[in-house]
């Protein structure tokens, strides 16, 4: 596929209902994040470095700028914020540029021991 | 008291600056990672925990917090830091975003062990000359003064420099210092052995079970507990930040609440009685900065309504800061000398 162990940046509304929507059992993680929001750039390599360790589990990274009624229908207010996502459905949120929160999880919800 | 422990009383400083260009866009929130983490060294503390919102940068830090909006910081540590040393590198950095410093704020209550802390801050003194070393000379408005209360032991010290006598319409500020915590209230910030948490979800579970998720309800909170006790939050509310920090060990114990405030919102009495029954202390003083009478007078009321007696009330001046109230509160039962 190529694409997994990679965080997947959605510039689109398409590309965004496509990725969601994928019928592959997989726990989808998504990172909302703005390009001013300092918390943002903190957790930006810790996510990058997750992405790569658990390629069982798809990251996507949405700008609250550019799908802004994305980030709103979801509910974003505080950035860093993270979506964990199953069958559309959330499962899980982590507010906060928080390491170990983050980690933690995604493990519970990705059915893995590994990360 | 004990002989010696962990400081709890903070270091505030707050840096205002003004850009050189039109337009000042996300100012200091530009500052990229590295360089902050670069100053936060120098002051000997680290990033635990972050959250932002379209208005500023919140930060909770190994020793407190840090706030970073596009023409301001406010940073705030505890312990044994050296916070003045952090003026220099943000002035510099600010400048590589063109932009300037136009005032300066440095507060702090008095120390449970003075002696234990490092240069500058060994005599407040020391810190108003290092301040007047480290600062550009456009900052010609400056005052250092310490503000009594009854009691010897706890003292408002305040520097404050800019470049025009009189602050601006900006909000006021609300810097809450209690002591002597409940025992019982105290024992909740401790974190519980074995109990399959970290440190984020176990300072999640110490913000509900306190109740301090009710002082505002209306802010995001970002929290975190320390090992084996201590914890810390920053709120988030549309541009206003609020800040709590606890050092919960018995004979030092120590908690700071510190909000700030707008003629648009009416609750800050409330906040500020909400918060000091989170820890039933045996004393509070509060410092506020810029606010009206008014405001001073309905958070004396405020916390004077959960059983508490005023034993001071006094005020200062300060150029491009404004007015600071500085009122002090026992226990009725706690008179201290």
């Amino acid at each position: 596929m190529g694409e997994e162990g990679q965080l997947i940046s959605c510039h689109t509304v398409d590309a965004w209902n496509q990725h969601i929507r994928k019928d592959n059992n997989k726990l989808i993680v998504v990172d909302f994040a703005a390009s001013w929001c300092g918390p943002c750039r903190v957790i930006a390599p810790f996510v990058a470095e997750l992405a790569k360790k658990m390629p069982h589990v798809t990251f996507l990274k949405v700008d609250v700028d550019e799908l802004k009624e994305i980030a709103s229908d979801w509910g974003v207010e505080a950035m860093p914020t993270f979506l964990l996502l199953k069958d559309e459905k959330t499962v899980a949120k982590v507010v906060g540029a928080k390491k170990e929160e983050l980690q933690q999880t995604i493990i519970k919800h990705s059915g893995s021991t590994s990360g | 008291m004990a002989i010696s422990g962990f400081e709890g009383f903070e270091k505030r400083l707050e840096l205002q600056f003004s850009s050189r260009d039109p337009v000042i866009g996300i100012g200091l929130r530009k500052l990229d990672f590295k360089s902050l983490e670069q100053v936060l060294h120098q002051v000997q503390c680290t990033v635990v925990s972050a959250l932002g919102n379209q208005h500023f940068d919140s930060y909770v830090l190994s020793e407190s917090s840090l706030f970073v909006y596009p023409n301001k910081i406010i940073i705030k540590t505890c312990g044994t830091t050296q916070l003045l040393k952090s003026v220099q590198p943000f002035i510099n950095h600010a400048r590589t975003l063109n932009l300037r410093i136009v005032a300066l704020r440095y507060t702090r209550g008095s120390f449970i062990f003075p002696q234990a802390q490092p240069h500058p801050h060994t005599s407040f003194h020391e810190e108003v000359i290092y301040l007047e070393d480290n600062l550009p000379e456009h900052l010609c408005y400056r005052k250092a003064s310490v503000i009594p209360s009854n009691f010897t032991s706890h003292s408002w010290h305040m520097f404050s420099a800019g470049l025009v006598e009189y602050p601006d319409d900006v909000p006021y500020t609300v810097e809450v210092c209690m002591t002597e915590l409940d025992q019982t209230l105290a024992r909740k910030f401790f974190r519980r052995p074995y109990d399959g948490k970290n440190g984020d979800s176990a300072g999640r579970e110490m913000t509900e079970l306190t109740g301090i998720n009710r002082i505002n309800p209306n802010s995001h909170i970002c929290d975190f507990a320390f090992d084996p006790c201590g914890y810390s939050m920053n709120g988030i509310d549309s541009d206003r930040y609020s800040t709590i920090h606890v050092t919960p060990e018995h004979g030092f114990s120590y908690a700071s609440f510190e909000c700030v405030g707008s003629v648009y919102n009416a609750d800050i009495a409330d906040m500020v009685k909400k918060a000091v029954k989170v820890f039933c202390p045996g004393s509070v003083s509060v410092a506020t900065t810029n606010a009206s009478d008014d405001i001073c007078v309905r958070i004396k009321g405020a916390v004077e309504q959960i059983g508490m007696k005023c034993r001071s009330w006094s005020m200062d001046e300060f150029p491009a800061a404004g007015t600071v109230v500085f009122q002090t509160f026992t226990t009725r039962r706690n008179i201290r000398t």
